[in-house]
């Protein structure tokens, strides 16, 4: 990749090599470097050797006290597939992805549909419906706790009032929708991004369409849902990472008495993050911890490969993959590329 | 004509005489919108109700207590050390996203107007690492700082800012490719070197973008649990991990009403933050940032 590079230096024109200082040349790659260095340091430091010691302990039987410890090859990653309980945890972690991915993404590209509209009042409609996305995780758990609680939560003096059985939704099996609800209010940042799509697609298509003798559904079905592909596999693999590491909804929504313990949490809510989280920090079994969270990168950089991979016939790139995948990780980083670039 | 109703309408709503399908169908809009805002909220404002309850009236279903009872925001208060935990929590904030806003705009620089070998390599790996699970990495980087007895300080914060953000870089690195090559030009004919063209020229020119990066990353580390619960100890901790491990009796029985009252105190500055910029954060930070 490097030698494609452009060269290190550049010609300037005459009048400015004369202008700038001896010595001076316009590109050196150490100023590039004094630059990210911040950055580049702190990704060493930070993410690559973190990374990479979690790799090393994965393959030793280190308990986190002692000094003595050992290699013990792929024993850690062999023992995940002869332990119920991680399975059980991946089962969970794998059902509150299907559940929360594709609801997410149906529920805010409605949300944002309705907000596209040409409505009064639509930038508070707006407002309202992204509101629970920037509430702090820890009060958002709060909230919901307080809705669900047995005995002073709304849900159950609504089902006082109608003469229903009050629930315990706090513990196994509903505490596990309970996740999914307060999951699915924040559902905003989503809508955020499908509406950001909507606005790039140009108006033009639609009302031809329109013209065509084509209805709203049917508008949105075959013109801005292909166009807003591109936008939905990004929602997709956003999603999927979040959720497969998710597992602090499920530590906080099983508080008790202000302690916070990942063997606290109901079968239910026993996601895999959260058997990680119990391994490490009330087990001591770092190496077979630091094999869960390796396991779990190797699964997330497999599903991104393999959703990439089938979704290459599904999405639909007007200016061809390679620019639309720069719009995706431009929309990643919060640019506005899906009116720049998709749609052109 | 019959599109009128469906067009959108720059400036507002179409004044045009509709016909009754569409407003039954625009009546049918709001009804829905009004519900599913209601439906937003109901959280939030169940909170607020719970904070202004006595403890008797915690198991009945009104939403407006007989009297409010304020003092449960006296109890959030001094219940927990919550001034502490709110000096700790701004403080390791500001640190945090103060040199995180820094460190990127640098980063963001460096990738959008300078060239060196291996460049287009690293970008890649800033896209990547947006990908990356946040919590793969922060485990392992609490063992390696418990040896070098980095936790129980706010030097992991320290670090964290100087690295910078990934999404922080790209937005940088997005506003500054669209400042024109002139003005760069222009400062290197009057002899300027990169820092000061980058100090006095770029960063000046994405006042903007500073601001944005700066509110959604104070935001996300005032909103941060796990890292304060691993990295800090319980006395010296932020607001977000003191409330969810506070307002407790001697018994360890919850006392509700103030655990709701410091939740919404809690929530109260985001809430501001958000209803202040609220334009910014739906139309600029989140999907563009580039003003």
């Amino acid at each position: 990749m490097t030698t494609a590079e452009a060269p290190a230096t550049i010609r300037l024109p005459a009048d400015v090599q004369a202008a700038a200082p001896r010595g001076w040349k316009r590109y050196r790659a150490r100023t590039f470097y004094a630059f990210v260095s911040p950055w580049l340091a702190g990704f060493i430091l930070l993410t690559l050797f973190p990374l990479g010691y979690a790799l090393w302990l994965s393959f030793t039987n280190f308990d986190g006290m002692t000094g003595h410890y050992r290699y013990v090859g792929l024993d850690n990653y062999a023992d995940i597939f002869r332990d119920p309980d991680a399975l059980h945890s991946l089962g969970r972690t794998a059902l509150y992805t299907v559940i929360t991915v594709p609801a997410a993404i149906i529920i805010g590209t409605a949300l944002a549909v309705l907000v596209n509209r040409p409505v009064r009042g639509r930038a508070a409609f707006r407002a309202i419906f992204y509101l629970p996305a920037v509430v702090p995780i820890v009060a958002s758990a709060l909230c919901f706790k307080m809705l669900f609680d047995s005995d002073f939560g709304l849900l159950n003096h609504i089902f006082n009032q109608l003469h229903l059985q009050t629930i315990q939704w706090l513990a196994d099996p509903l505490v596990f929708w309970v996740m999914i609800a307060m999951t699915l209010w924040g559902v905003g940042g989503t809508m955020i991004i499908s509406l950001a799509g909507l606005q790039g697609i140009p108006g033009e298509l639609i009302e031809a369409a329109k013209v065509d003798g084509a209805n709203a559904w049917r508008a949105f079905t075959r013109i801005s849902l292909p166009l807003l592909s591109p936008i939905i596999l990004f929602e997709v693999i956003t999603g999927v990472i979040a959720s497969i590491q998710a597992f602090i909804p499920a530590l906080l929504l099983s508080i008790q008495s202000g302690t916070v313990a990942a063997t606290s949490v109901p079968q239910s809510n026993y996601l895999f993050m959260i058997h990680a989280y119990a391994q490490y920090f009330d087990y001591g079994r770092f190496g077979y911890a630091s094999a869960l969270l390796w396991a779990l990168f190797i699964l997330i950089l497999v599903l991104t490969a393999v959703i990439f991979k089938v979704s290459g016939r599904a999405v639909f790139y007007e200016s061809g993959p390679d620019e639309a995948a720069q719009a995706a990780a431009g929309q990643a980083a919060g640019e506005q590329a899906t009116g720049g670039k998709v749609e052109r | 004509m019959s599109r009128a109703v469906e067009a959108p309408v720059a400036g507002g709503l179409n004044r045009r005489p509709a016909r009754p399908r569409a407003v039954a169908g625009r009546t049918g809009l709001y009804v829905l919108l009004v519900i599913v805002a209601l439906i937003f909220l109901v959280p939030l404002l169940w909170l607020l109700s719970l904070s202004l309850k006595s403890e008797g009236e915690l198991s009945t279903p009104a939403w407006l207590p007989k009297t409010l009872q304020w003092s449960n925001f006296k109890d959030a208060v001094t219940l927990i050390p919550f001034g502490k935990y709110v000096t700790i929590s701004v403080f390791l904030a500001i640190v945090q996203s103060g040199l995180a806003t820094l460190s990127s705009a640098l980063t963001g620089f460096g990738f959008a107007r300078l060239r060196a070998r291996g460049k287009r390599a690293l970008f890649l790996v800033v896209v990547a690492t947006l990908m990356l699970p946040q919590i793969v990495t922060v485990i392992p980087t609490y063992l390696i700082f418990a040896r070098v007895h980095l936790v129980y300080t706010y030097w992991p914060w320290v670090l964290w800012g100087l690295a910078g953000s990934a999404f922080l870089i790209f937005l940088f690195r997005q506003t500054f490719a669209s400042i024109p090559m002139d003005l760069e030009d222009a400062a290197i004919i009057d002899g300027c070197g990169y820092f000061r063209i980058f100090w006095r020229i770029f960063l000046p020119m994405a006042k903007a973008v500073l601001v944005a990066g700066f509110v959604l990353s104070f935001t996300a580390a005032w909103g941060d649990f796990i890292t304060p619960s691993l990295f800090l100890d319980s006395d010296h901790t932020t607001l977000a991990v003191g409330l969810s491990g506070g307002y407790t009796t001697a018994a360890g029985t919850p006392i509700y009403t103030a655990l709701a009252a410091g939740s919404v105190l809690y929530v109260l500055p985001v809430l501001i933050l958000f209803i202040v910029a609220q334009r910014g954060f739906i139309n600029g930070f989140v999907t563009s940032g580039l003003k």
